[in-house]
């Protein structure tokens, strides 16, 4: 069809035609019913025809116009919504009614359906109805979940209500159908969200995440949420995936930290924010001031440097005069010339969990009686079911699905993590009673050993098919797991105690994992920021855990063992009579053993550590140290630790001695645009380069082939000629 | 007339094309050349020192500087941090790597040579 303008329009015009005059006979509201929305004669029909318009044409034929001509007509804003508004609560058993309101919800569903971008299977129709599609779909869940008449999402899980109160053994495929129905409905809602590329020109609050979690709470999905969760396995079993990934959107990105922190503490670290980064924009303009002309920019000073043989090079303005690091500097900056450079790969999609997601004051709190909610009821059958369903590899799990449930649980066990840290200090005011302490028993299906194998599968996997988000997921939850297992080695109980020593003795035994840790920080290249820091997490803590545990003194095995001991013998008072009981050693022979068992760790830690001193993970984190005016406290710690490990408890600081790296801990320091002096961890870094530097001069005289070795990456044999003058010897008995 | 062929579109027109000056590159032809390496080597023989103890930073500066003049002598169009990535890349090279294993052994004590040989 040719516009009045000469455009033609995207869409065939009987198609076109068809489907508004379908939305037109759905039915309308009009002055005579005071605004009310009125049903059309035929409207059942008519939902069910633009059902088949769906399916047959834009399904069948891997089209989009009718979802177009849908957006176009506004068919959710404007009748969708108004039937399932019009859904009184008390007519719940009215069968018209339902069944009318189910077919709103079938359309609702493949309408707000997410929309993939495979650039393999994309038509012209695509590239030309998907940027319109993404706009309608963040219309529809504005309208969706700002809907004044209603609870619109509360009335769509009364549609699945009857169903789900039968038994899992009673329900027949259409219900199972319409459970599932309702809950992909409530995925798309909370997976809509403005793509990275396109600026949302409505009112974003209304949208976002806070919004969607406030929904939720307001329109009761949250209790649904546990529902199913909790009672996953015994009323529920499919379900699962589903329910993770609703989980999944509501809480990618979310700060757990500040999730945690209660109202007055939240309002003064927001103040406390503002200062902080007050502060460090004038630390900024600071060192911005002490670079600047002092003069105006036409004063025209022109400085020679004098180099060997006579030659002299012209560096312009003022700066150069006075300071020549200055000088070469703005020599520096005044070259043109860029070496071709690689992108960083990240994810962007809707998939994305590294991007932060801030919540309102409102929404935190919400999310946060959920999240313990969930914590306390669903964590365990939720994430037990879907682990065993990865195992076997079930069909509805797809693809995407591993990674979301390792961020998952990673997200819900830090979260466990913070909420015990916050309960704390209530603790200290009395003394605790055993019964009082919370075991780790709420979030014990994720420390078991299937789920160490699970874990250790996906994580070689997606190293060997380096699908690096999905690893990258894998690491934070093995990362959240080792900071579990060492607070359980700290917990009061005996149990915890126990399955936590358990569980890192496997670890520091195990050679394929450690293999593997150092592998992947060895090898990090290009794959964004996200993973990086994931990477250098896990190697932090995998170090830092361990060396703990090698460090275990003789007196802790000695009571490790004796409690081992006590224990088998209450059993066998108790009547347990089991066969092998060489327990009955003296307390000396434990000291015995314990002292060789320690001193057998100490050396196994050595040669692990050891692991980590490759050029290769020294670069992961001289990257990582490269974003320093960006990191948090924490993360900046992070690497100070692993430098000050290389240098000064594994002496190989040589491995440091790289002319970039240097450059790199001179700038932090001394700056221009170096850490800020005030900082709290600017002393340590100070100490540090400052010790560094210091061994870098004194190695460079004694040994001036350095002087070549410090353009280069060393291997590890002549790093250890360097450090210490002599051939690395075979085998280090030291 | 109307096919344009006395206007000599229809003749083909030989497009030559001078080929295009190689590009400058950092890699170990340059840098084995006698204002590389060797040159670094013998500059910081003359000209490196060190004030030590309570001077780490100027120290730091100081080396700086010294490589980042040397390696603008040396290629002129990378800013320093670009061109020491681009060092670094050259010294995989079988024959940087060669070079290397002999600068280190040159300063090896005389006796472990002899022992090698």
């Amino acid at each position: 069809m040719e516009l009045g303008d000469g455009r033609r329009d995207v869409v065939d015009p009987q198609v076109r035609a068809y489907v508004s005059s379908l939305v037109t006979a759905l039915g309308g509201s009009g002055a005579d019913e005071d605004g009310r929305y009125v049903l059309g004669d035929d409207a059942l029909a008519c939902l069910r025809d633009l059902k088949k318009w769906l399916k047959l044409y834009d399904e069948k034929a891997n089209r989009l116009d009718v979802a177009r001509c849908l957006a176009e007509s506004n068919l959710v804003g404007g009748d969708l919504l108004q039937i399932l508004a019009a859904w009184p609560e008390n007519a719940t058993d009215d069968r018209l009614k339902s069944k009318i309101a189910l077919a709103c919800l079938e359309l609702l569903v493949p309408l707000t359906w997410p929309l993939e971008k495979n650039p393999n299977q994309m038509t012209v129709n695509h590239h030309r109805h998907i940027p319109f599609l993404e706009i309608a779909q963040l219309g529809y869940k504005c309208s969706i979940i700002n809907f004044d008449g209603a609870r619109i999402l509360h009335t769509a899980v009364r549609c699945a209500l009857p169903s789900m109160a039968q038994p899992l053994g009673d329900r027949s495929t259409r219900d199972e159908g319409i459970i599932k129905l309702v809950l992909y409905f409530l995925r798309n809602i909370a997976m809509i969200a403005p793509p990275s590329n396109v600026k949302y020109e409505g009112d974003e609050a209304e949208i976002s995440r806070s919004a969607t979690i406030d929904a939720f709470d307001y329109q009761d999905i949250f209790h649904l949420l546990l529902t199913v969760s909790s009672t996953m396995g015994e009323d529920f079993n499919t379900q699962d995936v589903v329910v993770m990934e609703v989980l999944f959107h509501l809480i990618k990105g979310v700060d757990i930290e500040k999730l945690f922190m209660d109202d007055e503490k939240a309002g003064n670290a927001k103040i406390d924010e503002l200062v902080k980064l007050r502060n460090k924009e004038a630390a900024m303009l600071r060192s911005y001031q002490s670079n600047a002309p002092t003069r105006h920019n036409r004063f025209g000073t022109m400085v020679w440097l004098q180099r060997e043989n006579a030659k002299m090079t012209t560096i312009s303005g003022q700066g150069a005069l006075t300071d020549s690091a200055r000088g070469l500097a703005k020599m520096d900056s005044t070259k043109k010339y860029k070496p071709p450079r690689r992108a960083l790969k990240g994810d962007n999609g809707p998939l994305d969990f590294d991007t932060p997601a801030p919540l309102t004051m409102q929404a935190n709190k919400h999310l946060r009686a959920f999240v313990e909610d969930f914590l306390d009821a669903g964590f365990n059958p939720l994430f037990n079911h879907i682990r065993k369903a990865i195992d076997r590899e079930a069909e509805r799990i797809l693809e995407y699905h591993p990674r979301q449930f390792f961020y998952l649980v990673a997200w819900f066990l830090e979260a466990e993590r913070m909420r015990r840290k916050s309960k704390k200090p209530q603790k200290g005011k009395k003394p605790a009673v055993p019964e009082d302490i919370d075991s780790f028993a709420l979030i014990a299906s994720v420390l078991n050993q299937e789920m160490f194998i699970t874990l250790n599968r996906a994580m070689n996997t997606s190293f060997e098919n380096k699908s690096w988000q999905d690893l990258s997921a894998a690491m934070k939850c093995f990362t959240q797991i080792l900071l579990t297992v060492q607070e359980m080695s700290e917990s009061p109980l005996e149990d915890d105690q126990d399955i936590a020593e358990n569980i890192l003795n496997r670890i520091f035994y195990e050679e394929e994992t450690h293999d593997r840790v150092a592998n992947i920080t060895r090898t990090y290249k290009d794959q964004g920021f996200g993973y990086l820091d994931s990477c250098t997490e896990l190697a932090h803590n995998y170090l830092r855990i361990l060396e703990q545990y090698s460090k275990q003194n003789v007196d802790l095995q000695v009571r490790s063992r004796r409690r081992v001991r006590r224990k088998k013998k209450a059993a066998k008072k108790a009547g347990e009579d089991d066969g092998n009981d060489d327990i009955d050693d003296s307390d000396g022979e434990d000291e015995a053993r314990a002292e060789k068992t320690t001193s057998e760790r100490k050396f196994d830690f050595k040669r692990f550590s050891a692991r980590f001193l490759s050029q290769g993970c020294i670069d992961t984190f001289v990257t990582f140290t490269g974003y320093y005016n960006d990191l948090k406290p924490s993360q900046l710690k992070r690497s100070h630790r692993f430098f000050y490990r290389v240098a000064f408890k594994q002496e190989m600081s040589v491995m440091l001695f790289r002319v970039d790296i240097i450059a790199l801990l001179y700038k932090m320091i001394k700056g221009p645009e170096g850490l800020d002096p005030s900082s709290s961890h600017f002393k340590e870094w100070d100490e540090l380069v400052r010790q560094l530097l210091k061994k870098c001069t004194r190695k460079m005289q004694e040994r001036p082939e350095l002087v070549v070795e410090m353009l280069f990456s060393k291997t590890n044999g002549t790093a250890h000629y360097l450090e210490y003058g002599y051939e690395k010897q075979t085998v280090t008995t030291k | 007339n109307t096919n344009g062929a006395g206007l000599g579109i229809d003749e083909e027109v030989e497009v030559t094309r001078r080929p295009r000056a190689p590009r400058v590159k950092l890699d170990e032809n340059r840098l084995l050349s006698a204002a590389g390496i060797p040159k670094l080597r013998k500059k910081a023989k003359d000209h490196l020192k060190f004030k030590g103890k309570g001077h780490e930073y100027s120290d730091a500066a100081r080396l700086l500087a010294f490589y980042q003049l040397w390696l603008d002598d040396l290629f002129p169009k990378a800013r320093f941090l670009d061109a020491l990535a681009m060092v670094e890349k050259a010294g995989h090279k079988k024959r940087m790597q060669a070079m290397r294993m002999e600068w280190i052994n040159e300063g090896r004590p005389r006796s472990s040579v002899h022992e090698d040989s």
